[in-house]
């Protein structure tokens, strides 16, 4: 007897259909075989398959079965093969009809029931692309799979609750998509803009790159609060819409990152892998591609804490994507392409001593550990970065003052308010692209959406002679001018714009300014 | 005194398994055949087939299935043979190798017996 079941394979985000073929043959010795190029994960599911069948009261059929996953030459991956075997097992066992138009998917646990599985939302949005009507898929992973409208998500409890399902005996009544307002993915914001005392120039930095999505370095002593205010950048963001949403909901679920009962993210990402971190850990690969850091930090932001400690393997390796928004890796197996916009938000000591420019304390590092630092980060990747700022140290007897002070600055909400409405006229401004905010323009958008005055073009061209601009950064001051005439609502890039925007050009560290 | 109450068991349950067969229709042709190489428990004719049926017994099925004593060298053994076989009495038809597993109570009666076709 042959029984089909249709689920699907992943290979990165994209999605794929596959026949899970069960055929029991009364003839030959009882058996249980898995072909079409299973991993591990999918040839232990015999055992899982076996014992939860079982458990739930039904006799596994005394037959040679051979379970065959279609097309055969591509390698199947996950555990989420368990629920149609089982199915089809259970269909030859009790005569249920299993229908043609519904997807089957989840992981089984010995005990009959359904465990959360990664990557329920890439089938709902295949199921919703290729035509099924029906996904049945574990309970826990219900929610995340209905956020897609337009498919009947059941969700299954136990295995035997499918089987009175598939025989008309009970009915699971499909699952209708919960908003979850806490779904608090990432980490927590930590601080308040309104805790970091003094630091009004950094602050101003981390507003503007805020508002249009720009990268930033921060260069200071220990201790001078580049950390603080990296993680108060969260609080500042505004949250992602609809698209973006998506989006990075569907990395997050293609990398198992969505708890049990998970929904929508909604909030920007933030990031903060440790210098530590492989290469494959922060860019994304291994034999089957996997999403790294920068992947996840899609649409939100990836600190990278003490730049510099990184190695230049692994800084290189950001170049691509940081221009393309996106990334290709390529096995020899298979090819996969990741997203990977965000805002890369980078901290540095000056030297290795850390007090190179600082006002008291005397820097012990000699000019060749100083320039030896230094290189560690390459001029390309220098040049990638939009905003350079200094974060000096802050006097600490202006610290006490600042304290009582501290109840008069500004709190992260009143500048995310600004930073709301700026990226809103970028919005508007960009409608016509796929685009959303200044950084992600290109050269063609430049011309197109930010005509220069004469005088303002002056002042640039004399700046870009002056300091030695690449073009690159040159065109970067242009994207930076935009983004505050857009925080003040002005509709054309004034000299004060431009004047601030080339304060944040890229600087070598013991320049005399 | 053990070897001889297994070899006792085989026989109970090899008769079983005969007369299931016959019951069934075959045409039981030898009875533990022997020869210098090989034994078969049974070989028997269903319709134009040759069957050599291999007969597993066991009392109780506490200490495994008869099924799980069927393992991948034994099934080598059971085909070799059967073509030694074959050839001998230049045999040119169809012919496949059966199971018949049979677990006894204590009392010698039949607790189940289960014939499984073509299993190499």
């Amino acid at each position: 007897m042959l029984i089909k079941v249709t689920s699907v394979a992943n290979s990165g985000l994209e999605t794929m259909k596959v026949d899970v073929e069960v055929n029991l043959a009364s003839r030959g010795l009882p058996g249980f075989d898995i072909v079409g190029l299973p991993d591990k994960a999918v040839d232990e599911s015999r055992e899982r398959v076996r014992a939860a069948i079982s458990s739930s009261k039904i006799d596994f059929p005394q037959k040679k079965i051979t379970v065959n996953l279609a097309p055969a030459d591509i390698p199947k991956e996950g555990s989420f093969y368990d629920l149609p075997i089982a199915t089809g097992i259970l269909a030859g066992q009790t005569g249920c009809k299993v229908p043609d138009d519904s997807l089957f998917f989840g992981e089984l646990s010995l005990d009959g029931s359904l465990r959360h599985t990664k990557g329920a939302l890439l089938l709902a949005l295949f199921a919703r692309e290729a035509g099924f009507k029906n996904i049945f898929v574990p309970k826990d992973s219900a929610n995340e799979a209905a956020i897609i409208r337009g498919v009947k998500v059941y969700p299954v409890e136990n295995l035997s609750q499918l089987i009175l399902h598939l025989l008309d005996r009970e009915c699971i009544i499909p699952a209708i998509y919960k908003e979850k307002k806490e779904d608090l993915r990432g980490e927590p914001v930590e601080f308040d803009m309104k805790e970091i005392l003094g630091q009004e120039q950094a602050k101003r930095a981390m507003e503007i790159a805020a508002a249009g999505g720009h990268n930033i370095l921060m260069v200071g002593s220990p201790g001078t609060g580049k950390t603080m205010l990296a993680r108060a950048l969260p609080g500042i963001l505004p949250p992602l819409n609809e698209k973006e949403s998506l989006e990075v909901t569907k990395i997050h679920s293609a990398a198992g990152n969505i708890p049990p009962g998970g929904a929508l993210i909604t909030i920007r990402q933030f990031r903060s892998p440790h210098h530590t971190t492989s290469q494959v850990g922060l860019i994304g690969g291994g034999t089957r591609p996997h999403p790294g850091e920068i992947s996840l930090a899609h649409r939100g932001v990836l600190f990278l804490d003490e730049f510099n400690e990184f190695p230049r393997s692994v800084l290189e390796a950001l170049r691509q994507p940081l221009e393309d928004g996106y990334l290709t890796i390529a096995r020899s197996r298979e090819r996969v392409k990741y997203p990977a916009r965000f805002m890369l938000v980078a901290s540095a000591n000056p030297c290795p001593c850390g007090y190179l420019n600082h006002p008291k304390k005397a820097c012990i590092c000699s000019f060749r550990t100083i320039k030896k630092y230094q290189k560690r980060v390459s001029g390309p990747i220098m040049d990638r970065i939009d905003l350079h700022v200094d974060v000096p140290p802050v006097d600490v007897n202006d610290l006490s003052e600042n304290q009582k002070a501290s109840e008069f600055l500004e709190t992260s909400e009143a500048i995310r308010n600004r930073v709301i409405q700026a990226w809103q006229i970028q919005k508007e401004r960009f409608k016509q692209e796929p685009i959303y905010v200044n950084a992600e323009m290109k050269n063609s958008h430049i011309k197109k959406y930010c005509p220069l005055k004469k005088e303002v073009e002056q002042l640039l061209q004399q700046a870009g002679v002056k300091f030695q601009l690449s073009a690159r950064s040159y065109l970067k001051m242009i994207k930076i001018a935009r983004t505050i005439a857009d925080l003040e609502k002005a509709p054309d890039v004034d000299i004060p714009h431009m004047a601030e925007a080339l304060q944040y050009r890229p600087k070598v560290y013991g320049e005399t300014v | 005194m053990e070897k001889q109450f297994n070899l006792e068991t085989g026989k109970i349950g090899e008769n079983f398994a005969k007369e299931y067969l016959k019951k069934k229709g075959y045409n039981i042709i030898e009875q533990n055949y022997r020869s210098k190489f090989a034994e078969i428990d049974l070989v028997a004719k269903d319709k134009k087939e040759l069957v050599f049926v291999e007969v597993r017994t066991k009392r109780g099925e506490m200490f495994g299935t008869p099924e799980e004593t069927l393992n991948k060298r034994k099934l080598r053994k059971l085909w070799l043979n059967a073509r030694g076989y074959t050839s001998r009495i230049k045999w040119s038809g169809p012919y496949r190798i059966d199971a018949v597993c049979i677990v006894l109570k204590t009392d010698n009666t039949l607790e189940r017996l289960n014939h499984y076709a073509s299993i190499v």
